[in-house]
């Protein structure tokens, strides 16, 4: 089963050059059911990451482009009409029907563009994503990946609602290799394509099953957290609150994601690093939450700050 | 030696379309390389023609899509078709729509004409498709998609395109009229040339494809690989805090292909440093305009490793960059603007640094009411009124998608569903907010504007252009005391820099005295030249008119004629003039007063009702 996700990786490693952080979080995502944003500027391989991820695991795959007039009809399935002829001489009966599809049938969705959608669609879609439940009927999805542009004056996109942010457990940045000025990387993605060895339209072969992430689901419950580790988790919120004076009006550090969902990623840290307990140095992960629940200028410190608790 | 079959393709390219050499060039790269072209350029300078003739000359199965506000991909790519089908099991009948694919998914080169016209919507999804070169699962046989559009800042009709979607294009040239560029000798020579209606074949399938494979099989010297990165350093130093769009897509992808398709161009065994000379065709949109001028020089130093010396000059060269701005900046320059006023004269926003942030320290809850309300007099205005007395939109289009039955017209959506209507029953046009408009603010720099109030009004003028942004709109700004100073950008005094109008809003200049006169003069002379409802002024003073015409008559008289609503808000303790009430009620604007009070704070009122405008002032409780 680790050898499934180890592989996952490597499929990421062989076709994305750099972006350890955005791989890494892609696999937790998956391993610990949680939803993943990723935000970053255009031409970054946001979307090939969350693409190979998803394809990568045999799962079942739904693609969507956002855009400003996404209605949430067009992420459930096709919507058809029925004829349906009543008793004898009462004539017939016409209603609209959803065949199932999209979001309610597939294990992991990439939401590409997320930001662009409206408002009112992305609130009930949030939602389900969330509970995992559409109408009555439980729906198979473990992970959604949500993809989006930062929030500049060129995109058409408004900020996501902080509510809606909150859904997606996992936050991170992804930047330009040749952009974030890593010479050593974007040399090597120039190498890589100058030297014609990237496959344009991969179809991986799939390497991981749902079955062996159900797997690996079960056994994240059973993973030891000391008490050692819950201590160092309370103490980097204590300072987050009392120090960087994180308030609730200027973050999101809510009991849900901090108390429940950060235990969960801890875990899922130390499950994919073959532990079967939580270390110090998971600890680290959680600077993967905060990216956009605390202002911009403490996310910068949570790295140092959970160092510096951690030792 | 450059393979004859590419310098026959572009002679064929040129004899259609003569003196644009650089972008019949460029797309004859696109073509080598399997990637797709962005030509952006005035009407009539030979886009489409080029983008034609390239699918013609080349031999390619070609198709052109012609890009409206109604377009949607479904359309674009194919056609919508009705299945229905017999429900045996549970008796009755099963109508859906599913799309055939259409001429455009079985074109090699493919024409997407004015495509900034489509709505966003239509745009991403097919940009996606034309990336992938898949619909569905089936792969399309594209290889040059060529994209054309018309100059961003003239465009009032269409949003603009976004970085995502330009960085589809690998290749990208910003194309210039031969009148509009100068270049008189080149266009005397077209008078006497017989250009071709249409470009000889010279190619067919098989060869295309060979040159593509001769091109892809290229080896690119190490040399090169460095020299591309250097260029691309030297590129994000150069538009250093400008945005500028640098993706690991564009220059690790697509440039390489770039670079082998220079290289067989120029019949080069390998690609050479000298290849990423062929990077300018690939930057008309991924760096700022202005640096266009500096781009061969950067390119150069990339190419030749010279860095240290060179690049401490390149301050020198912005400096110059600014000082000979589209729009001259004052002075004896003042007879090229088209402006009929003495006073009114341009200035250049280069000459403004940008800022990060231009949010002030007085940020009063007064200034957050105000914008709301005059973000609601502009919303307003972008919403169609229908003349319908039921207040039903009147448009109707072709139903897309079978859930918009819900808005389709009743009878039609009878006749649809007993399949005698089989391509989809009407359905309303929804009016669409957030779509463009133009705002000019003008604010008064007189001398009176000092510390609190011109505070104030810079957060206001900030206020307004962030509303102005989140619905694109083209902004213009005028600082105005006893003459009026307009801020244009590259040329076009209505535009979308949004940040430079926030760096210059939160400047605090205050000297001379007021003159309404000059700046809505100035003002609505660039509205003639706009088209399109939903067109506002907004008139920030804290004075009586001293000079100028103080009644403004011809002013209220063009405004009004233009429909141009006048939205004025006067600032200060004095009695507001009743002239700018004359303007607001004429045009339909609103109007504000804003008044300092004992405890310093400013207090709002709408003064047709006279009543405070709610905020949410921390200040009032």
């Amino acid at each position: 089963m680790k050898h499934g996700l180890q592989r996952l990786r490597e499929l990421l490693d062989d076709h994305v050059v750099g972006h350890d952080d955005a791989k890494q979080a892609l696999l937790l995502a998956l391993v610990c059911r949680e939803h993943i944003y990723l935000e970053g500027p255009p031409g970054s391989a946001k979307t090939r990451m969350a693409e190979l991820a998803a394809r990568g695991a045999s799962l079942g795959f739904f693609f969507y482009q956002m855009h400003r007039d996404t209605r949430l009809s067009e992420l459930v399935g096709d919507v058809v009409l029925e004829r349906r002829p009543l008793a004898e001489g009462e004539g017939e009966r016409i209603h609209q029907a959803i065949e199932p599809g999209g979001i309610l049938t597939a294990d992991v969705c990439v939401l590409d563009d997320i930001s662009r959608a409206p408002g009112e669609a992305l609130n009930v879609l949030l939602r389900v994503l969330n509970e995992r439940k559409f109408g009555e009927r439980q729906i198979p999805l473990l992970t959604a990946i949500a993809t989006s542009n930062p929030l500049r004056d060129e995109y058409y996109n408004e900020p996501l609602d902080p509510a809606n942010l909150d859904r997606f457990a996992i936050q991170l940045r992804v930047s330009g290799l040749i952009q974030s000025g890593d010479r050593a990387a974007a040399r090597a993605l120039v190498d890589r394509f100058a030297d014609g060895r990237v496959v344009e339209q991969p179809e991986p072969a799939p390497v991981l099953s749902r079955t062996q992430l159900d797997a690996a689901y079960a056994e994240l419950a059973r993973i030891d957290v000391p008490a050692a580790e819950k201590d160092r988790l309370v103490e980097l919120l204590r300072r987050l609150v009392v120090d960087y004076d994180c308030n609730e009006t200027n973050s999101l550090l809510t009991d849900r994601s901090f108390l429940v969902k950060a235990v969960k990623l801890l875990r899922g840290r130390a499950l994919l690093a073959g532990r079967s307990r939580v270390e110090r140095g998971d600890l680290a992960v959680l600077s993967l939450m905060t990216t956009f629940r605390v202002p911009e200028e403490v996310a910068a410190k949570v790295p140092a700050l959970i160092e510096e608790i951690a030792a | 030696m450059s393979p004859p079959e590419l310098t026959a393709l572009q002679a064929a390219l040129a004899a259609v379309v003569h003196g644009q050499d650089d972008a019949a060039t460029g797309l004859v790269l696109a073509l080598v390389a399997r990637e797709h072209a962005y030509l952006e350029g005035p009407p009539g300078c030979g886009k489409s023609a080029l983008g034609r003739a390239l699918g013609r000359a080349c031999g390619a199965r070609a198709a052109e899509l012609a890009f409206h506000r109604d377009a949607s991909a479904a359309d674009l790519l194919g056609e919508v078709r009705l299945r229905r089908e017999r429900l045996p099991a549970r008796g009755g009948e099963r109508i859906a729509l599913e799309l055939a694919a259409g001429p455009s998914a079985h074109a090699e080169v493919l024409l997407l004409d004015d495509l900034a016209r489509a709505p966003g919507e239509a745009l991403g999804l097919l940009l996606r498709v034309l990336a992938e070169r898949r619909l569905g699962r089936r792969a399309l046989p594209l290889e040059c998609a060529v994209a054309t559009a018309g100059p961003p800042d003239l465009e009032s009709y269409a949003d603009p395109l976004e970085p995502t979607q330009l960085d589809r294009f690998a290749v990208q040239l910003r194309l210039h009229g031969l009148v509009g560029a100068r270049r008189f000798g080149v266009a005397r020579a077209l008078l006497d040339r017989e250009p071709l209606a249409d470009a000889p074949v010279v190619l067919d399938t098989e060869k295309r494809h060979a040159l593509q494979a001769r091109a892809a099989a290229l080896s690119i010297a190490p040399a090169a690989r460095a020299a591309l990165l250097r260029a691309v350093e030297a590129l994000a130093r150069a538009a250093a805090s400008e945005p500028a769009l640098l993706s690991d897509r564009a220059f690790a992808r697509a440039a390489p292909r770039i670079l082998q398709a220079n290289a067989l161009l120029r019949g080069a065994p390998q690609v050479e440093p000298a290849d990423v000379r062929a990077l300018r065709f690939m930057l008309a949109r991924r760096v700022p305009e202005a640096l266009e001028p500096e781009l061969p020089g950067i390119l150069e130093e990339a190419i030749a490793d010279t860095p240290s010396t060179v690049v401490g000059a390149r301050p020198a060269a912005a400096v110059e960059r600014t000082g000979q701005a589209p729009a001259p900046s004052s002075g004896a320059a003042d007879a090229a603007v088209p402006v009929d006023s003495l006073e009114a004269h341009n200035a250049p926003l280069d000459a403004v640094a940008p800022l990060a942030a231009a949010r002030g320290e007085d940020e009063g809850a007064a200034v957050e009411a105000l914008v709301a309300a005059l973000a609601g007099a502009l919303e307003r205005g972008a919403v169609e009124r229908g003349d319908d007395p039921g207040g039903q939109p009147r448009a109707f289009r072709r139903m897309r998608r079978l859930d918009e039955i819900a808005d389709a017209d009743p009878v039609d959506a009878q006749l649809f569903v007993e399949g005698r209507q089989p391509h989809g029953a009407r359905v309303y046009r929804r009016a669409r907010r957030n779509a463009g408009g133009v705002l000019a603010v003008l604010r008064d720099v007189s001398a009176s504007m000092e510390g609190r109030l011109a505070r104030w009004a810079g957060e206001v003028v900030a206020g307004l252009v962030r509303v102005g942004a989140r619905r694109r709109m083209r902004l213009g700004y005028v600082e105005f005391n006893h003459e009026a100073e307009r801020f244009a950008a590259g040329g076009a005094f209505f535009h979308r820099r949004y940040r430079r109008v926030l760096a210059l809003a939160s400047r605090r200049r205050a000297e001379g005295r007021t003159n309404y006169e000059a700046p809505l003069r100035a003002a609505l002379a660039e509205f003639k030249s706009t088209a399109g409802r939903d067109r506002h002024i907004v008139l920030l003073s804290d004075g009586v008119p001293v000079l100028g015409d103080p009644a403004v008559r011809s002013e209220r008289a063009l405004a009004r004629r233009l429909g141009v609503k006048v939205h004025t808000v006067f600032l200060g303790l004095g009695e507001c003039p009743a002239v700018l009430d004359e303007i607001s009620r004429e045009t339909e604007g609103l109007r504000f007063e804003a008044r300092p009070r004992a405890d310093g704070r400013l207090v709002v009122k709408e003064r047709e009702r006279a009543s405070p405008v709610p905020t949410r002032s921390k200040g009032d409780s």
